[in-house]
Parts: structure tokens; C-alpha cells; sequence
């Protein structure tokens, strides 16, 4: 079964393991100092404002260790990646522009034909740089800007520099660090007050090239009253030596506004997923994170929300499964910096052949926050005996009117579904596959019904095999 | 009464007193050179980042020496009050076991029990009584070298509890053992070993206490709980210490196969209290409970790091841990549940509940899971709530006055945990700690 997947989600195998040839008018060489980050914002010409911010985040970089706790990172050899590399000479507003092995690549993943089908906008990265941009002008006519964030700086110098670097600063960890130094490409996202984008946003991230970071920097902005859906899919291709991919994401969510975010990654089993999500919601707004982490050799991704003003609400759904050679340590966190404010984390996981697969998260509740609420759950499915479970949740709470709830299993497939379900008929793959299903079902539910097909789909491709 | 700062020359001293083997006392010496080898904990560290420990000052600590010869020879006079208010929670016991500042004043067994060949002895005196026993199992389960403060532990121990129960007997009533110190600005380093045989069955009863203390008074204590295949253990450690006194202890206990342990884990004194305590699972089919009771007032803060360790198949545990938070006080709960490859058939349950009576109280809840084989159950949960408006309105609304109201809901709390001790005149000691609590007015 190898149907074409609009979200470019592997059906069989990693199908999207394949690499075209690199091309390219401009590659950095492998390690990172001070030059090549002067380099990057040089052949960007960004205003010294950028070039400033870089370096600052470049030194702090240097002297930030890494963190010594959740996935080994220690292999990781920052002197051999290629921090920046720049494919094509200018960004493409048809698809007929493209150059034509980009082109064939997002061909192969199904690109144009989901923008056709279902969405506003799509933009596509091709290693370092945004190579092709497109939002419906109904969209743009009310106001709403959907640009390759390079672009963005350009454009909208003031409106990016209001924001840029508020939510996640360079200090926040190494990785946002390393980020804010070398970013490229992302997605800037501006949705005027009142507007509701009522079809999705669309961002695919692809690497080709051997030893390649990709660091892409999105920054979404709702005004008040409005409503945004974003989502964002990855890929690449295997080669023998490992990747990395190091994003920055900053959501701001004003009164009343609500964003949603959602991420189906499936980068090979040779990409290091080091990502730093986070939003604030003011007054009544909504933050959604939706997080699927399918592939990957290793993932450290922790979705935050900080809730900021009364009635803001949080919600992190996510979904990891972790194969062999996979360690997966998604989460969340839920920062209760308001009176009256609510959140829920849901998180499912799946370890199979020797994955590892889990949640790390927090809830914090700062005094004065009375009224708040959260409630976590995190179940875990492991699938044979030699894969392993983790859950970590962290609830540091510093106020007394507060209803805070955790609860998480972890068990196997029973025995009596599968039990009662081959008596009707039902083949072991077959049996094991909806039991799954049923499982990550709360988050399939809250995919748009391509989406929720594909997830599906992919996990019970995974799970064949898995009774015997 | 003599004392000396912590050093070289007090293990010595220490060792001297105690009328210990020569093995002991080169076990006291390398956990010195451990001692000073190792660095405080680091702040920043998972274990310890939610305690401060800054204001320690082990410079200005002093260990008591108590005249001169083996301590277990000289018993003293009656205990004082505080040390009755804590026998309170066992009068009717199978055995007595008294040490002040680690100087044990009252020892006794029931004839019955001892003529079985039960040993309930302070630890010095095991030494010479029971040597092999004591050798085989002093500090197998605990290593000095796993933090300076255990180290500190194993070169600075005075005392001591040893509770020796033979395979296949059976000793119905509680044993209790008392420690009780009494010297402001000391280091009390206690060690309890037990040692149940196959198939045996005790209850012991571990009281630790004192009054307020005028300076910060330290206490590194030691449990090594040695269950061994079928035996039946339940253990209590029961603290009530006063103020200014610190607390860094460790309960550690080694099932067999079938063995099974209930241990009650109660805090209710000290200024900070550090506490961890783990029970590891190495024989098919051994069972341990873990239950813990605590209520931190006043600027007290509690940290609680569990670890239920499942190394073989069939094993199940099952942990509990409710504490109630008033006035400026703070808790820290871990746990972690930890299942290791081939531990199949594995059932593993945690929960901690958290009550916070007031604005300004604080809770931390970290339940960890880390499983790693399949065919198994394990669930956790954990929740942090306040005071019910509705359920005391009901209750004031029947006349009841707001204390009272508070009182039977922080009882009806505690009601989980406290129903599962048998153990009659230790629930009422735990309710009047909890009313204590309640009473004071708020100094925060």
C-alpha cells in the first residue's frame, strides 16, 4: 500500500528517504563561529538589528553547555554540520518556477496537490530557505500576512522586530540559542484583528543535503479575536551521518484570539528533532498545540503556553511513537501565570523494537493564579519488551485555590481486546491496529480528517507484524 | 559533655566509644575520606534543586561524646516528656528500644520473643552479639559513596537500632526503638538495620523526636530493610522532630522472593526534611506498600523522593503519599516507578495527593515512570487541590466552628492512608499530630 500522501507521511518504509543532488548557490562551510553567523546575515542583508541579535546569540551559545538531562545529546558534533546553506537564487511564487529537482521533491511529497485540496497557504523549505510561498488572496485582502520569515524581516521590519525574540529569547536554552544565531526561513504569520483564517496554513520542511541543520525560525501573531490554524510537516532523507533540526517558534495570542498548531514530524531516523515551541495567551485566548512525532533518531520537544491573563486556556495534545532506534521525549508545559486560566495535556505514546518513547512536561501554578486548573494524562502503549516507557511530568504548584489533577498508565495491549476481536473475525494485524487506533484516537479526533487518515494510517502500517 | 567539630579525630573518638570490631571501624574511617572527597550536592541537580541547602552549616555541628567506654553500658534514667509523648503512639509492644543522642538508656524484649532467638538491640551492641549478622548486612543495601551526607552518615553513626527476627518466627506485637535527641547544634547519625528471615513476620516502630532546638541540629539517618524471601516486614518511621532541627535521611529496603513490606513514611516536625526512600523488588513475587503521611506547617519543608525499583517478574507496589501544606510551609513529592527489562507481569501503582490549606502554602508533585518492559500494568496519579468551600460550608452550616470543619476534612484526608495501618494507638498519635497542626495559629 503506498498511496500518495498529501502531508508527505510515510505509508511503507520511510518513503521519503530519497535525496536529489545538492544545488545550490551558496552552502557555508561545516562548524559555526562568528564569521559564518556574520556570513549568514551578510548574504541575507538583514538590518544590523538581526546581525546584532545573531551574535549576541552565538555567544551565548558558545557558553551555554548542553543540557544534562533527557536525550543523549553528547553525539552531536556541531563542528560538521553545515549551518546555512542557500538552494536557490529567489524564492518562487508558482509552482512552475521551481527549480525542477525542488520541484520533483515536493512532487514526490504531495505538496501542490494539498494546497489545491485544502489549504490557504503553503509554504515550502528546502534546506536552509523558504523556495516557494503561496497564500490565497482572499486571505491577503483582509490583511493577513503569511511570508517566509527572512522575507518578513524585510517587508515588515518593525512588526518582526516588536515580537521577534519576546516569547523564546536567545538565553532561553542552547538550542534557542543556536537558533536565533543561525535561523533561516520559517514561517511569519500576522492574522489582523477579528480575521479567521477558517482553512488551515501550511509549512513543509524538507533537508536533502548530507550533515545539513535546519533552523527555522516562526513567529505567529493573532490580534485580538482572531483565529489561525497552522500546520507543519518534515522530512528527509537518510543518509549515514546525522542531522539536525533546531527550530525556534514564538505564538503570540492576543484577547479572545486562538491559534492552533499543528505538527506531524517524520524526519528520518538520522535527524536529531531539537525544537523550542512556545506561546503566551493574553486575556480569553486559546493556545493549541497538536504534536506528532513519528520520526526522528531523537526528539526533545516540549510545546509551552504561558498564560498571562485571566481565561486564557491551554491545550497540548501529542502523539509519539518510537521505533527501533528512536528516542522520543516529547511533553509539554502549562505556565499558570493568571487567575481563572485552564489547561489540559493529553499524550499518548507508543514504543516498539527497542524505541523509547515518553512525556516530559510541567505544570506550574504561580501564586496569585487562584482558579486555575489543569488536568494531565498521559497514557503509554509498549508494544514488546524490549522498548522502554518514560514519564516525567513536573507540577510545581505556589497557589492554594487551584484543582490539579495527573494521572498516567502504562500497560500492553490486553490480551481480552485482542481476544474479543479476532472472535468476531478480526485478524491479529488487523486487531492490534484498531486497538492502537483507538488508543491515539482523543488526538486523531482533533485533526483535520486528512490528517486524523494519515496518522491512522501510518501507525498501522507500523504496528504490522507487531503479533506473533 | 564532651564534643567534638566533625572530624578525623571524632570518628575515631566516636568509634572508640562504641566498643566496635576493627572491620567497623575502618568502615567508619573510609567513609571519612569519602566524606571529605565529596562535594555537597549540587543545587542544580534533579535530587535537590526544589531544597536549599545553603544554609547548612556542618562547620558549626558538633558530635556529643558521652563519658567514656561502649554507651550501651551506661542506661540513664527514665525518658522525659517529649520522649512519652512519642511512646504514646506504641504502649502495647513486644519490645523497647531508647537512644538519646545515641546513647541507648532502655532496652528490652519480651522473654518470648527473645527465646526464639529475636535480637532487638542497639547496633553497637550487635556488633559484638550477632557479629556475622551485623557484617553481612550493615550497610549492604546503603553505600557511603552514593552523597557526602551518607557518607557522613557511615563515618559519624552513633548507635543505632538492630532488629534480627529468625526464619519462621513470628512476632506479633510491635517492636519500638526511640531515637531521641537532646543536644541543640549535634549530628545524630542513626542507623536502623533489620533483618527478617525466611518467612518471618514484625512490625517495628521507629520514633524519632526532640524539642525545639535553640541551633541548627542535624540529623543523617539510615534504614536498611532486609526482607528476606517470604517474609513478612511492616516498617514505620515516625518523625516528630523539633524545631531547627534538619533532616536528611534514607530508607532502603531489599525484597525477596514472596516478601512483602507495608512501610508508613509519617513527617510532622524539623525545619527541612529531606527523605528518600525506595524499596527494591529483587525476588519474583514480592509485594511492597508504601504509604506517607505528612503535614508541613509554619516555614517547614518537606521533600520526599521515592523509588519503588521492580527488578523481577510478579512483583507488585503499590504507593500512597498524602501530605497537607499550611501556612508558609512547602513539599516536594518524587516518586518514581522504575521496571526493569524482564520484570514482566509487573503491577505498579503510585499517587500523591496534595491539600493546601492556605495562600502562600506550596507543593511540588513529580510522579515519574520509567518502564521498561511491557507486559505489566502501572498507573499513577497525582493532585494538588485546596480546602473544599463546599464541603466545610456544609459542615459550619451544621454548627460545627471553621477549626472543627477544617479538622474533620483534613481527617477525612488522611483517612486513605490512616486506614490502612492496623496499628490502633499509632493512628490516634498521627490524628493528634494532625490536630496539633490545625491549632496553631499561623506564624507565617
Amino acid at each position: 500500500m503506498a498511496a500518495q500522501s498529501p502531508l508527505g507521511i510515510d505509508l511503507d518504509h520511510y518513503k521519503w528517504g530519497f535525496r536529489e543532488p545538492e544545488r545550490y548557490v551558496f552552502k557555508a562551510r561545516p562548524g559555526l563561529d562568528a564569521e559564518v553567523v556574520e556570513q549568514i546575515s551578510y548574504m541575507k542583508g538583514e538590518p544590523e538589528w538581526m546581525r546584532a541579535f545573531r551574535l549576541h546569540a552565538y555567544e551565548h551559545w558558545t557558553r551555554r553547555p548542553l543540557p544534562t538531562w533527557g536525550p543523549d545529546l553528547s553525539t552531536i558534533n556541531f563542528d560538521e554540520i553545515y549551518y546555512y546553506l542557500q538552494p536557490v537564487e529567489k524564492q518562487s511564487r508558482t509552482w512552475e518556477d521551481l527549480p525542477a529537482e525542488i520541484k520533483r521533491t515536493y512532487d514526490r511529497l504531495g505538496i501542490p496537490e494539498a494546497e489545491r485540496k485544502f489549504l490557504a497557504g503553503v509554504g515550502a523549505q528546502y534546506e536552509s530557505q523558504v523556495v516557494y510561498h503561496n497564500l490565497k488572496e482572499e486571505w491577503e485582502k483582509l490583511g493577513v500576512i503569511f511570508l517566509d520569515t527572512d522575507t518578513a524581516v524585510q517587508k515588515y521590519p518593525d512588526l518582526v522586530r516588536e515580537y521577534f525574540g519576546t516569547v523564546v529569547p536567545p538565553e532561553d536554552n542552547k538550542f534557542a540559542a543556536l537558533n536565533s544565531a543561525v535561523w533561516s526561513g520559517g514561517s511569519f504569520i500576522y492574522v489582523p484583528e477579528g480575521v479567521r483564517v477558517d482553512i488551515p496554513l501550511q509549512a513543509y520542511f524538507r533537508i536533502n543535503a548530507e550533515r545539513m541543520g535546519q533552523f527555522e525560525r516562526t513567529l505567529i501573531i493573532c490580534e485580538p479575536g482572531s483565529y489561525v490554524h497552522y500546520v507543519e510537516g518534515c522530512t528527509a532523507p537518510i543518509y549515514t551521518t546525522d542531522s539536525l533540526h533546531s527550530a525556534v517558534v514564538e505564538i503570540i495570542v492576543k484577547e479572545g484570539a486562538r491559534c492552533r498548531y499543528t505538527t506531524i514530524q517524520n524526519w528520518s531516523p538520522n535527524v536529531y528533532n531539537l525544537v523550542t515551541k512556545r506561546a503566551v495567551a493574553y486575556r480569553d485566548a486559546t493556545m493549541e498545540w497538536v504534536d506528532g512525532n513519528i520520526g526522528s533518531k531523537v526528539t526533545a520537544k516540549y510545546p509551552s503556553v504561558y498564560m498571562l491573563e485571566p481565561g486564557a486556556k491551554a491545550e497540548i495534545l501529542s502523539v509519539a511513537y518510537a521505533g527501533r532506534g528512536q528516542h522520543q521525549d516529547p511533553g509539554g508545559k502549562v505556565i499558570h501565570a493568571a487567575p481563572y486560566t485552564q489547561s489540559s495535556v493529553v499524550s499518548k505514546s507508543i514504543a516498539k523494537d527497542g524505541g523509547r518513547a515518553g512525556y516530559r512536561g510541567l505544570v506550574k501554578v504561580y501564586s496569585g493564579a487562584k482558579g486555575s486548573r489543569c488536568a494531565v494524562r498521559c497514557d503509554a502503549l509498549i508494544l514488546d519488551e524490549h522498548s522502554r516507557s518514560d514519564t516525567y511530568p513536573y507540577m510545581e504548584i505556589d497557589e492554594e485555590d487551584v484543582q490539579i489533577t495527573h494521572e498516567a498508565t502504562v500497560s500492553k495491549v490486553s490480551d481480552e481486546q485482542l481476544f474479543y476481536l479476532m472472535a468476531r473475525g478480526i485478524k491479529a494485524d488487523e486487531a492490534m491496529g484498531m486497538i492502537v487506533r483507538g488508543f491515539i484516537e482523543p488526538i486523531t479526533k482533533e485533526l483535520p480528517l486528512e490528517y486524523a487518515v494519515e496518522l491512522n494510517r501510518l501507525i498501522v502500517l507500523e504496528m504490522e507484524g507487531s503479533v506473533g | 559533655m564532651q564534643a567534638l567539630a566533625l572530624s578525623a579525630a571524632a570518628v575515631e573518638a566516636v568509634g572508640e566509644r562504641s566498643g566496635e570490631p576493627d572491620w567497623m571501624r575502618e568502615r567508619r574511617r573510609e567513609a571519612w575520606r569519602l566524606y571529605e572527597a565529596l562535594p555537597l550536592p549540587d543545587p542544580a541537580s534533579e535530587a535537590w534543586r526544589r531544597t536549599d541547602i545553603s544554609g547548612l552549616r556542618l562547620e558549626e555541628l558538633r558530635v556529643p561524646l558521652n563519658g567514656a567506654g561502649p554507651e550501651h553500658e551506661k542506661p540513664e534514667a527514665a525518658p522525659p516528656q517529649v520522649l512519652a509523648a512519642a511512646l504514646g503512639a506504641a504502649e502495647d509492644r513486644a519490645g523497647l528500644l531508647v537512644q538519646r543522642d545515641g546513647q541507648t538508656m532502655q532496652a528490652g524484649l519480651e522473654e518470648e520473643a527473645a527465646a526464639q532467638g529475636v535480637l532487638f538491640l542497639d547496633l553497637d551492641q550487635a556488633a559484638s552479639k550477632a557479629p556475622e549478622l551485623v557484617r553481612q548486612h550493615f550497610l549492604s543495601l546503603i553505600r557511603p559513596d552514593e552523597l557526602k551526607l551518607r557518607a557522613l552518615h557511615a563515618a559519624l553513626r552513633r548507635g543505632g537500632t538492630f532488629l534480627y527476627v529468625p526464619p519462621g518466627v513470628e512476632v506479633t506485637r510491635p517492636l519500638v526503638s526511640v531515637s531521641w535527641v537532646d543536644t541543640p547544634g549535634t549530628l545524630l547519625a542513626p542507623h536502623t538495620l533489620l533483618v527478617a528471615g525466611e518467612g518471618s513476620r514484625v512490625t517495628l516502630v521507629d520514633l524519632f523526636a526532640s524539642a525545639g532546638m535553640d541551633a541548627q541540629t542535624v540529623v543523617s539517618g539510615a534504614v536498611e530493610l532486609v526482607v528476606g524471601d517470604g517474609a513478612q516486614v511492616r516498617y514505620v518511621a515516625f518523625q516528630d522532630w523539633g524545631t531547627n532541627v534538619w533532616e536528611f535521611g534514607l530508607i532502603r529496603a531489599r525484597l525477596g522472593r514472596d516478601a512483602t513490606l507495608a512501610s508508613l513514611v509519617a513527617g510532622f516536625g524539623g525545619s527541612l526534611v529531606k527523605t528518600d526512600v525506595e524499596s527494591k523488588l529483587q525476588g519474583r513475587g514480592a509485594q511492597s506498600e508504601m504509604l506517607g503521611l505528612y503535614f508541613a506547617s509554619d516555614r517547614q519543608h518537606y521533600d520526599y523522593h521515592t523509588l519503588q525499583e521492580h527488578l523481577a517478574a510478579h512483583t507488585s507496589s503499590d504507593l500512597l503519599y498524602k501530605g497537607a501544606v499550611k501556612d508558609r510551609g512547602r513539599t516536594v513529592f518524587a516518586g518514581l516507578i522504575r521496571v526493569h527489562p524482564g520484570a514482566q507481569k509487573t503491577n505498579a501503582f503510585q499517587s500523591n495527593r496534595n491539600l493546601l490549606l492556605n495562600a502562600g502554602a506550596k507543593s511540588d508533585s513529580i510522579p515519574k515512570l520509567e518502564i521498561m518492559a511491557n507486559d505489566l500494568r502501572c498507573t499513577h496519579g497525582s493532585a494538588t487541590s485546596r480546602l473544599n468551600d463546599e464541603h466545610l460550608f456544609y459542615l459550619m452550616s451544621r454548627g460545627l466552628r471553621r477549626q472543627q470543619a477544617v479538622q474533620m476534612v483534613v481527617d477525612g484526608f488522611f483517612a486513605e492512608v490512616l486506614d490502612r495501618i492496623p496499628l490502633e494507638q499509632l493512628r490516634q498519635r498521627v490524628q493528634e499530630e494532625i490536630a496539633g497542626k490545625i491549632a496553631e495559629s499561623s506564624q507565617g
